[in-house]
């Protein structure tokens, strides 16, 4: 038996994908999408509340976690100037994990890599110190395997929560989940050791 | 590694996962609320759509419009380029210039004294006779009289210029001749 190398691939939604959102939480982002371009602010409130915290484990799976909060407002705040352009209102989910992955890689366009992730690591807090280290280890980890890594261990959603809201098949975040939790564990046996 | 925990947090808890998912959940999300009162509402895509067909319907009816103006003011002009008449219009006006007002016109030399018309000019008349809404009958009659009146005219104009030679001197003969002719 051989591994497959997870790519950033494994990260778009396939046509398999749509049927798997086909959930009574995508009928909701219908109405909220719909009452949304009708004028009901309200509503996007709504979806903020529900896909705040997969945009924050996008975030941050790629960008230094000072940065991250204000990123997510920034993300949501553009999705409201954008949302008619978004075709398929069931697809919302996807399309806003998109732009928060754009913007991941904007920032470090515009940065230049010069932020230096390890400032993260400056907390008095053991426990949020620990929390660091492990997240840095996730980060290490190929693409597709640190975003699912981090939905589930982090932002404490499941397997189908995480296919639903990104748009990737439930086949597919099994398969990353199983990979990334063993390169996972290897990594902390490793960092244990030291 | 207990996969259905991984999975969906169903089945025993997996400790490892346990332990990880305490110790990272010090990194959640934490809810902040959205500011939205600077934003301006985005754009509805349904509601330019009435504007849209409107515009739309607007649009195919200029084209129709033009191109069935192209296709009338090109028609009119062709027949009228190449001479033709519809039969109907050319049995309804008789031809002024036809070949006995020719002769009676023509001088001692056997030439024409005036160049018959050409076709255009025949199709302008032929337009203003249909402008006045005349019946048959007095269009012909109409015909008529102006057929008399420049056969008066060109008469006259030949007997003042006999006048004219006479005053002048010429020979007698030469004046009977054109007397003859006029």
């Amino acid at each position: 038996m051989f591994e497959l190398e997870a790519t950033a691939d494994m990260l778009l939604p396939t046509p398999q994908a749509k049927a798997s959102t086909d959930t009574p939480e995508t009928r909701i982002e219908v109405v909220l999408v719909k009452a949304v371009l009708d004028g009901d602010r309200d509503s996007f409130g709504r979806l903020y509340e529900l896909y705040a915290p997969m945009v924050h484990g996008i975030l941050l799976a790629r960008i230094p976690r000072s940065e991250v909060d204000d990123l997510v407002q920034d993300i949501f705040l553009h999705a409201f100037r954008k949302l008619h352009t978004l075709r398929d209102w069931a697809a919302f989910g996807p399309w806003i994990a998109m732009i928060a992955r754009n913007r991941a890689m904007d920032f470090y366009r515009r940065t230049k890599e010069t932020v230096e992730v390890t400032e993260d690591l400056r907390s008095t807090d053991m426990q949020t110190s620990r929390a660091n280290e492990i997240l840095e280890l996730i980060r290490a980890l190929p693409e597709a395997y640190r975003e699912t890594l981090i939905l589930r261990l982090v932002e404490g959603m499941t397997g189908p929560e995480i296919a639903a809201r990104t748009g990737l098949t439930p086949a597919s975040v099994r398969v990353n989940l199983h990979r990334g939790m063993k390169q996972l564990r290897k990594k902390l046996g490793y960092a244990e050791g030291l | 590694m207990n996969e259905g925990y991984l999975w969906d947090k169903s089945g025993e808890p997996d400790p490892e996962i346990q332990e990880l998912e305490q110790i990272l959940g010090a990194l959640r999300y934490q809810p902040k609320p959205l500011d939205l009162t600077d934003e301006v509402q985005p754009r509805s895509r349904h509601r330019y759509l009435p504007l849209i067909s409107i515009a739309a319907t607007l649009l195919i009816a200029l084209i129709a419009g033009a191109l069935w103006l192209r296709v009338r003011t090109r028609t009119v002009p062709q027949l009228n380029h190449a001479g033709i008449e519809s039969p109907k219009r050319q049995q309804e006006i008789p031809n002024i210039d036809d070949k006995k007002t020719n002769d009676f016109l023509t001088t001692a030399t056997g030439k024409p004294s005036r160049e018959p018309r050409p076709k255009v000019k025949e199709i302008k008349h032929s337009r203003t006779l249909e402008a006045s809404n005349m019946t048959a009958s007095e269009r012909q009659q109409a015909l008529e009289a102006k057929e008399q009146l420049m056969i008066a005219l060109r008469l006259t104009s030949e007997k003042l210029n006999l006048a004219h030679r006479k005053a002048q001197g010429s020979s007698p003969n030469q004046i009977r001749n054109q007397h003859k002719v006029g």
